[in-house]
């Protein structure tokens, strides 16, 4: 029976053939899974964006520490005492010269003006000296990094696009004081990635405060986290939690991620139910107009598994190309777009994976809307068709 | 009217096409509705919040600390009806996922800005203004872990005090309650306690507030007396930014993600897709009934009359699409309360909804109906 093939081979051609007269009804199809695949990439785009913050196996030996019930860097308190004993305590990896791989950030967020003119907040986050050591992910891109005692700060690359005032030499008044902008910086760490960063002393300074935010440290090993946790849970002169990148991962963001995977999908069925409907009306037309045609075939011969298959081989010659369109679409639009939630700054990212997303998606709305029109095709008794006009 | 039947029966001409059109316009309308009636209706509950009440913040940022000092200057302005300073902490109970968040604040006029609370017994407010580490506690509380008035409760907090622990003990002397999911309202899962105790017990901090909450004696006077409050301060080392409750909540929300962007990106991209689809169908269904259209021509129809007849049938059509997706996304809204907050779908929806559908039955039915009202009645007969 390889004329199965041949068989579907042909009727498939006949079928694209006469596409030319259905050619609005198959462009109708094709935008409406367009749409569908766009805006679901657009919306999943987000969510892909906050995949930046999720620690890949690097970030395995970092641990977070904030103080105990805080529910965020933002309302947690560390005092300096406690930030000597989380540096020193058992697990954390030691620099070439003897000191731990650890550092304390102040974070103030503080008001700025977007370039659209609307009011956003951002964070100032004060690093001690040893960012640079455990973030071996920053890189300076212009000027130069900031000096302690001097209000001098740098600023992340999305941030400087985003808001107003921020170029390197511009001055920014914060309480009275002045602030400079003195370098452009990229940080492998989102979080920093999204602010503006100085020295921890100068920030704390300047904004009254003598508590640090979070430390961070890098520890000897992933295996060592259990060690250094519990021995700063059982340390009676601090009260802190210990998280690994990836606890602090889901409790800043899971929420987030979550409502934007119901969004994102929810609106994406209600949708595609509609495209389905769209694909259906499509092929019953390119069906009905070719029944005598098919029904001539099956009358010589030809059985209905070829003719099911033409139809939605056909059907998926309809979606594929709205998959990749949208998709497209929603890349030229969107992808590096920078958008920022509660003071952290994140990138729309659509990525292959959204692709191959958009693709099984467009495939099941073609194979949906092409099941019952094929059936149809393949059912009709092959007189009634013969003899309908 | 005499003519609905003759619409009617165009309409479902093709029935199972009729269907799938049908179908499509009842997902794009469901999505409208609730997508635009979430977004509306979260305006909605932000406009009717508290007109009298204001929100007096650091011009540094939300939450940014302010000097109590400044409430005597902000208290002798005129226009002003009460204000207080406000310091919030998270306090965890028994168990650190128990957290319990502690309004710290002048007790007294806390209640009169927020007067939709009630307060039991009668006087507590009274009572907690002399019992220094007394607490009037929110109604879910009490349901929650059991309290009663007179009880004495402990809460660890991240805020150390002075003698460097980090227990917090109060007393219940009151108990509020309040309207539930008024999001301008603190949380019925809250306490509220005296600001002066927690200001001298804790360690860091003294004296400073991350906000104070004030209320004006006449909503109308709002506006200029949140200018008079920045206006007092300008130039100081404290600059603060006076908001009224809906501008504060507005601000606050709007962080989180921008719903407005989305709601009308997608909300253009399904009725850009309804709109082929409606023109389609309506062009595929003329050319088939092309004949008929003849015959009734030949029967008298002027081409005006045959004109209306297929804008009447594109009507008909979308607006029992809009109608049934309208209601589908009411429903669907009113299940989606917990996520939203938003029970209703606001009526400026279901119209802006319906117009929408007047609008793409109008713009998809012209051609056709422009197409049908020119046929020459001899040409259109002669097709099959």
């Amino acid at each position: 029976m390889g004329s199965v093939l041949g068989q579907t081979a042909l009727l498939t051609l006949t079928g694209l053939r006469s596409l030319a007269h259905r050619r609005i009804a198959a462009l109708v199809t094709v935008i409406s899974v367009t749409t569908v695949v766009g805006v679901l990439v657009s919306l999943l785009a987000i969510r892909e964006g906050t995949n930046v913050f999720q620690p890949g196996s690097a970030g395995a030996d970092e641990a977070v520490v904030l103080s105990r019930g805080a529910s965020s860097s933002i309302e947690s308190a560390l005092s300096r005492e406690e930030f000597t004993a989380i540096a020193q305590a058992p697990g954390v990896e030691k620099g070439a010269d003897g000191r731990p791989d650890a550092y304390a950030l102040a974070i103030v967020p503080v008001d700025a003006l977007r370039r659209d003119g609307r009011r956003g907040t951002v964070n100032l986050m004060g690093f001690t000296v040893g960012w640079q050591r455990v973030d071996g992910g920053v890189k300076v891109l212009a000027g130069r990094l900031y000096r302690p005692a001097l209000r001098e700060l740098i600023v992340s690359e999305p941030l400087r696009k985003m808001y107003q005032g921020l170029d390197i030499g511009d001055h920014i008044t914060l309480r009275g004081t002045q602030w400079t902008v003195v370098g452009v910086f990229t940080s492998s760490d989102a979080l920093a990635d999204g602010a503006l960063c100085a020295d921890a002393e100068t920030v704390m300074s300047a904004f009254g405060r003598n508590t640090f935010s979070q430390a961070d440290v890098r520890l000897a090993s992933p295996a060592a986290f259990k060690v250094f946790a519990d021995s700063l849970e059982r340390n009676p002169a601090v009260a802190v939690e210990v998280k690994t990148l990836a606890q602090q991962f889901e409790q800043n963001f899971g929420s987030l991620r979550r409502f934007l995977t119901f969004i994102s999908y929810f609106i994406g069925c209600v949708m595609a139910s509609g495209a389905v409907c769209g694909a259906l009306n499509s092929l019953y037309a390119s069906v009905d107009s070719r029944q005598r045609e098919i029904a001539t075939l099956r009358a010589v011969g030809f059985n209905a598994l070829p003719i099911i298959a033409s139809v939605l081989i056909e059907s998926t010659l309809l979606v594929l190309p709205g998959a990749i369109l949208g998709t497209l679409v929603a890349w030229g639009l969107f992808n590096g777009n920078a958008i920022d939630t509660d003071s952290v700054v994140f990138k729309l990212r659509v990525t292959p994976h959204l692709l191959a997303v958009s693709v099984w998606w467009a495939l099941a709305i073609g194979l949906i809307g092409g099941s019952l029109p094929a059936l149809r095709a393949a059912r009709r008794p092959v007189a009634s068709a013969l003899r309908a006009s | 009217m005499k003519y609905l039947s003759l619409v009617w029966a165009g309409m479902w001409r093709r029935r199972g096409r009729t269907v799938l059109m049908l179908v499509q316009l009842v997902s794009a309308f469901a999505l409208f509705g609730v997508l635009q009636g979430a977004d509306s209706g979260i305006k909605q509950v932000l406009a009717s919040l508290h007109g009298n009440r204001l929100y007096i913040t650091s011009r540094v940022a939300v939450g940014d600390p302010l000097p109590v000092g400044l409430l005597t200057r902000i208290r002798s302005l005129p226009g002003v009806r009460a204000v207080t300073p406000r310091a919030v902490f998270v306090g965890t109970y028994r168990r650190p996922d128990q957290r319990v968040p502690v309004i710290a604040a002048d007790v007294e006029p806390f209640f009169r800005i927020y007067d939709e609370l009630s307060v039991a017994p009668r006087g507590a407010v009274q009572a907690l203004k002399s019992a220094r580490a007394g607490a009037i506690v929110g109604q879910g509380l009490i349901t929650r872990y059991g309290w009663k008035i007179g009880d004495r409760f402990t809460l660890q907090s991240p805020l150390a005090k002075r003698d460097g622990s980090r227990d917090w003990e109060f007393d219940v002397v009151g108990v509020y309650g309040g309207p539930e999911n008024s999001r301008g309202t603190p949380p019925s899962t809250a306490v509220v306690v005296n600001f002066d105790y927690v200001n001298e017990a804790r360690a860091t901090g003294a004296d400073r507030a991350d906000m104070f909450l004030a209320s004006v004696r006449d909503a109308k006077e709002a506006g200029v007396v949140s200018l008079a409050i920045d206006n007092a301060f300008a130039n100081s080392d404290h600059e603060t930014r006076t908001q009224s409750e809906s501008d504060f909540l507005t601000t606050q929300m709007q962080k989180t993600v921008d719903l407005d962007f989305i709601v009308r990106a997608v909300v253009a991209a399904v009725f850009f897709a309804l709109l082929l689809a409606t023109g389609l169908l309506m062009m595929q269904s003329l050319r088939e009934r092309t004949p008929e259209l003849a015959v009734l021509k030949t029967l008298g129809f002027s081409d005006r009359r045959l004109f209306a007849l297929i804008l009447a049938e594109s009507i008909t059509l979308c607006v029992l699409g809009a109608a049934i997706g309208l209601a589908v996304g009411a429903a669907l809204l009113s299940q989606a309360r917990p996520l939203v907050g938003v029970t209703r779908m606001p009526a400026i929806v279901a119209a802006a909804g319906m117009g929408c559908a007047v609008l793409i039955a109008f713009i998809a039915g012209a051609a056709p109906a422009v197409h049908g009202s020119r046929l020459q009645v001899a040409d259109a007969l002669a097709v099959r």
